[in-house]
């Protein structure tokens, strides 16, 4: 955890934007007493996620059965038999997309493009449609990712929360003419901090908002104010760019404790006291009344501590007239001993 | 006067898991620990505040596949079965710590725990929905609805036809349980993407919540921050913005109360602490251990070994986490108050499964909060969104982003490596979904009507979040590929089926038997 923090902020430290500007003292100098705060926000935002995961895991609590599993032999469909490619926001930069192109539509590229069809690359065009109508040719920009062959599905990072995003398939011929073969959806990915649009008739002072912000990110309200800080505090918070795509350790919502080796043991004690009588006998143990099996047979389970138990069995005939007591005495004494061996504990936290 | 309101959110939520054709299936425990450690303990809270005259406001999501296993009458009977197993296991336990008193009380606390959950569950009929119904009747809850079966809204946007169908099911379900409209949603993970308020307002609902970053990050800026509803621009549905601060005080495990060494141990289970022979008969019959929901000891300073659980110690604390709490948001109300010159509105959500289930103490703290808002001060007074509304009608026209309250706030957690497959066949069933509901826009053949209400269901159960969420987790993932692919799979043949016009009425009926909720869907909804 700490390990990740530490990349984040370091790739917190240079603006998105690498500008000269941010490389002059006196930015060097603000980012490093905003670090503190990044590491203390960061942490218990990180925390935070985590915890809620973790929780959220504990409703299924279980191992898993192992029933059901033979019924699954059959697989999904293969493809849903139509040319498609569908593009989905995972966060304010990145976005997923899968495509399926039918055996059809391959061969008619091959017969199009015949031995210009081999040379092609499998490309992803990325396009930024913001605000407006795309037609296929006015976007602002775009950029291409080149794909393996047998890919099917790509997460692409475009950098630029709030904007709108087509992404086609195609190919990407040798001399540079790109062939559209599918086209997607269009997605808008959402910004990353707060709008800088304002509502006239809803003004808030920026030190109003600033405040208001910090307060809902649970920062109190002395959270500082201010463009910069606010900048970093939201890549900061939501930066799903400087994670891995794997998921951090499903933290358990318990303190932790410190890195240790794993070994244990437990070992713990129960007795049981069993005997038999006559089946309409009232017999107790240590003065509680118990009951009998059918066959005038009883058993008792406990856990036992250390020390001296004393446990007197009584049993009373039906009509009374006999009472016989047997009385086990039993005495537990746990002894505890630890051993390490030094020379080979060093080399383990050694390789650690 | 008070100055400001907290709206308590809890979200209730479990997936769709029956398993008629085994007698004995571990995932159904989710429910059953569920009803006797969360369920039951809130509706104890809330009645006794009833009963002792306590006004109080929670918001309470009831998803429509909970409600669905709650109504069911073969999990029912299982439940009926399981409370009596716990009871019988604790009968024994008493006994078996006759030499350790520091744990024969808490056995005989569990004793009376699961023999209370057995007499709430049989005074309602064993339908618990009805208690919370009438709860809702009272005024005190506001019980809103959810995804039908709690499938993620974000990443169905390329076929908004299933986020339509997850509405409408949804609150068609609400009706005939409750007798009335939902008026406000908690979407599935707290899911939105700007336009679903559409859909929202189509299927009649008032307000949804999103996480802070949804309102903050709205566009223009909210003036109020999280501290005051906007609507959605073009739909006037109204959004609230959930608070971070509140949130952290119970989620985190820094500074989070449930962490703290007093409260019982979530981890140490009689299920796995206890002789294989001993325990075998409650754990699963395969010898699996699992949890008992029977636990004996305190979280414990991490320097020494688990101490014995106190229940005093514990419930002292909780009234201390109480008060803290309030305190917190008075301070926070009072400052909100000045700085906005109008009342704010502070929204805590939480998981309802935390309360009771990993945070044992979670009801007995809500109890004490709600005593210590009600009778202790006048400065923050507890509401619903409803009520709030009523009380402000002019808000911010904004547009929300896009958010979730999921791992780094927006859909990695249901978008990953480990999950990514799902959406291809999602996303391909639920075209194939629209194009059947397009073709048989009136059927008069019960037969065919059948099939398609089924696939809508199989296609619906796919959708869970849940799903994704554990194969995400990369832990016991089986169940969860199981599940997808089961559901993906009935859906696609009945897909097949239908256009051959071919329907195998015998598996048909089979499927109807496994997956029997909702069961007045209409396939139509898919559009």
């Amino acid at each position: 955890m700490l390990r990740k923090i530490k990349a984040k902020i370091k790739k917190l430290s240079v603006p998105r934007e690498k500008s000269v500007k941010a490389k002059t003292v006196a930015v060097r100098k603000k980012i490093k007493t905003l670090r503190k705060e990044f590491v203390e926000v960061l942490s218990k935002e990180a925390i935070l996620g985590a915890q809620e995961m973790a929780i959220e895991q504990t409703k299924f609590s279980h191992p898993q059965t192992l029933k059901l599993r033979k019924q699954m032999s059959q697989d999904l469909p293969g493809g849903y038999g139509k040319d498609k490619i569908t593009v989905q926001v995972r966060d304010p930069w990145w976005l997923h997309c899968y495509w399926e192109v039918v055996a059809s539509t391959w061969s008619n590229l091959i017969n199009r493009l015949k031995e210009m069809f081999f040379s092609a690359k499998r490309v992803l065009r990325v396009y930024d449609v913001s605000h407006l109508n795309f037609d296929g040719k006015n976007a602002h920009r775009y950029f291409d990712v080149e794909v393996s062959q047998e890919a099917t599905s790509w997460y692409l990072d475009t950098g630029g929360p709030g904007r709108s995003w087509v992404v086609d398939y195609g190919l990407k011929l040798a001399n540079g003419e790109f062939i559209t073969i599918v086209r997607s959806n269009v997605v808008t990915t959402p910004i990353d901090g707060p709008s800088w649009i304002t509502d006239e008739e809803w003004m808030v002072p920026e030190e109003m908002f600033g405040r208001l912000y910090g307060m809902g990110f649970g920062l109190g309200r002395s959270s500082p104010v201010g463009k910069a800080w606010q900048e970093r505090f939201k890549k900061a918070l939501f930066s799903g760019i400087l994670a891995s795509p794997g998921i951090t350790s499903a933290a358990s919502p318990v303190k932790k404790k410190p890195k240790e080796r794993g070994f244990w043991l437990v070992v713990d004690c129960e007795l049981i006291v069993y005997g038999a009588t006559e089946p309409d006998a009232e017999v107790s143990v240590q003065g509680k009344k118990i009951k009998l099996r059918s066959d005038g047979t009883f058993t008792m389970r406990y856990a036992l501590p250390d020390g001296k138990q004393v446990i007197p069995v009584k049993a009373i005939s039906a009509d009374k007239i006999e009472e016989r007591i047997i009385t086990p005495i039993v005495t537990r004494e746990t002894k505890i001993s630890n051993m390490v061996k030094e020379d080979l504990a060093a080399q383990f936290y050694k390789n650690e | 006067m008070n100055k400001g309101y907290l709206c308590l959110v809890l979200h209730s939520h479990l997936p769709f898991v029956r398993h008629p054709e085994h007698e004995d299936f571990l995932e159904e425990d989710w429910l059953y620990e569920a009803i006797t450690e969360t369920y039951i303990p809130l509706l104890w809270v809330y009645e006794k505040l009833v009963e002792d005259g306590i006004d109080f406001r929670i918001t309470m999501s009831m998803t429509p596949t909970l409600i669905s296993m709650l109504t069911d009458s073969l999990l029912q009977d299982r439940y009926a079965k399981h409370i009596n197993q716990l009871i019988e296991l604790s009968h024994k336990e008493i006994e078996r710590t006759s030499w350790q008193p520091q744990f024969q009380r808490l056995a005989i606390m569990y004793l009376n725990h699961f023999c209370r959950a057995r007499d709430t569950f049989e005074k309602y009929h064993r339908n618990l929905v009805i208690a919370f119904k009438n709860l809702q009747d009272l005024g005190k809850l506001e019980i809103i609805t959810c995804g039908a079966t709690h499938g993620y809204f974000p990443l169905m946007d390329s076929c908004k036809e299933s986020v339509r169908a997850q509405l409408k099911v949804a609150v068609a379900h609400y009706e005939s349980n409750f007798g009335r409209k939902p008026r406000g949603i908690w979407l599935p993970e707290c899911g939105f993407t700007p336009g679903h308020d559409e859909l929202f307002k189509e299927a009649g609902i008032k307000y949804f919540f999103t996480d802070s970053h949804g309102v903050l990050h709205g566009t223009p800026r909210p003036k109020y921050g999280v501290f005051a509803p906007v609507y959605c621009k073009n739909t006037g549905v109204a959004c609230f913005g959930r608070d971070l601060e509140s949130s952290k005080q119970v989620w985190s495990s820094v500074e989070g109360y449930p962490g703290d060494y007093n409260y019982r141990e979530f981890y140490r289970d009689i299920g796995f602490d206890l002789e294989f022979d001993y325990i075998k008969p409650y754990i699963h019959p395969d010898g699996v251990r699992i949890n008992t929901g029977i636990k004996y000891y305190r979280i414990s300073d991490p320097s020494g070994e688990k101490q014995p659980y106190v229940p005093e110690w514990a419930r002292d604390k909780a009234a201390d986490h109480a008060g803290n709490f309030l305190f917190n948001r008075q301070r926070q109300v009072e400052y909100l108050f000045d700085l906005m010159q109008k009342k704010p509105i502070i929204i805590s959500p939480y998981d309802a499964e935390l309360y009771g289930h990993w945070w044992f103490e979670g009801p007995q703290w809500l109890d004490l909060l709600i005593r210590k808002t009600a009778c202790d001060q006048d400065i923050v007074k507890m509401i619903t969104p409803s009520e709030y509304l009523e009380e402000n009608r002019r808000n911010q026209v904004i547009v929300p982003s896009m958010s979730s309250w999921g791992w780094k706030g927006y859909s990695e957690m249901w978008l990953q490596g480990s999950n990514d497959w799902v959406y291809r066949h999602l996303h391909g069933s639920a075209d194939r979904m629209t194009e059947l509901a397009k073709t048989y826009p009136e059927t008069t053949n019960g037969l065919v009507r059948r099939a398609l209400n089924q696939a809508l269901r199989e296609l619906l159960l796919a959708q869970s979040s849940d799903w994704a969420f554990i194969l995400g987790t990369g832990t016991h993932i089986s169940y969860a590929v199981a599940r997808t692919k089961d559901h993906l799979l009935r859906f696609n043949r009945l897909y097949e089926e239908i256009k051959a016009n071919s329907i195998d009425e015998e598996w048909l009926a089979d499927i109807e038997y496994k997956d029997n909720l909702f069961p007045e869907i209409d396939y139509r909804v898919h559009q």
